[in-house]
Parts: C-alpha cells; structure tokens; sequence
C-alpha cells in the first residue's frame, strides 16, 4: 500500500481531502490487541467518536482503495440513520467506480438505504434487479435475492 | 495539493481532527518491516 496505492495522486488527494488518516504498526499496544488486527495492511474507517464501521485486510490498488472508503463513509452514514448522506455518497461510488469490487455492495446498501429512508420496499427490489443485471455472480446479488419476490 | 499523505499517529489526536472537521478516520495497521 505504501509503495503503489497511497502515493498515488487520487488517492492522496481523496485521502487528504476526505479523511483523517492515521497510520499505526501492527503492533501496536494496545490499539492492535483493541482492534484484533491479524494481518497487514488493515485499513479501518472510524467515525468521529472511534466506532469502526468499515475493514479491509490486504493489498488494494489504487482503483479498489477509493470506492472502498467511499463505501465505508456511507456506511457510517447509514449506520447513523442518515439516509439521505448514505444515498448521496453510494451515489458517487457507483457513478465513478461502477466496475470496483465495493459497487455491488454499494448497490444493495443503496436499496437498504432508499428502503429505510422511505419505507418503499421498490428501493429493495430495484437492488436486486441491479445487481442480477449487473454482477450476476456476486454474494451480493444472492443476499438481495428475496427482494425479487417484492410486487 | 498534498504530494503526500501526512498521517497521523496518534488515535485521540486523528479522532479531535475528525470532530473538528466533520471527516471519518482511516487507520492503516501496517507492517514497517
């Protein structure tokens, strides 16, 4: 990651621009032991109060790292019920990165997120359409399976 | 714009940086060899 992905200039720049970082050893004492770090590189998105809403372990490019952070931003978002903020940032993920490993994810929080806002169960069912037209193959797709049957 | 990123390396210090600037924090555990 220190060699390919975080000298990279999108990176640098989304990473400055977008987030605080904070670089730790494996080892460290105690935040690796607190946050059962195994492997490196782990990289975890924290809100503001220090509450982990996002982890991945092992290498990504450059062109993997970003939709991943914005993926983990929506997911603060969502899991603090702020809807809209969720929808808005998902939405960038799949304009700019739609062909990245975190667009299916993205996908289906977008309908859990268009779902929750709403209470329309169409968001649920249009995820699933999504991710059966567009990634055919991913768990994601298997986990929206039961929106299928929504009318 | 940063050439680099300046990380910090501090949990207590990134996260009075992430309230005061409304930003999440990415902590990078890494293996310095």
């Amino acid at each position: 990651m220190g060699a390919v992905t975080f000298p990279d200039p999108k990176v640098t720049a989304y990473i400055t621009q977008n987030m605080i970082p904070l670089r730790l050893p494996h080892d460290h004492k105690p935040l690796a032991s607190q946050f059962q770090v195994t492997w490196t590189p782990t990289l975890v998105t924290l809100d503001t109060a220090g509450k982990e809403h996002h982890r991945t372990v092992g290498f990504l490019p450059p062109e993997e790292l970003i939709p991943s952070l914005l993926l983990g931003k929506a997911k603060i978002h969502f899991n603090h019920d702020e809807y809209p903020a969720a929808l808005k940032t998902l939405e960038a993920l799949l304009k700019d990165y739609p062909r990245s490993d975190a667009a299916p994810e993205g996908i289906f929080l977008r309908g859990v997120s268009g779902y929750k806002g709403t209470h329309n169960p169409k968001a649920l069912k249009e995820a699933y359409e999504r991710l059966q037209k567009e990634y055919p193959g991913s768990e994601w797709t298997k986990r929206a399976l039961p929106y299928r049957l929504i009318p | 714009m940063a050439k680099s990123i300046e990380w910090e390396s501090d949990l207590q210090k990134a996260l009075a940086r992430a309230k005061a600037e409304q930003k999440p924090v990415l902590m990078d555990f890494f293996n310095p060899g």
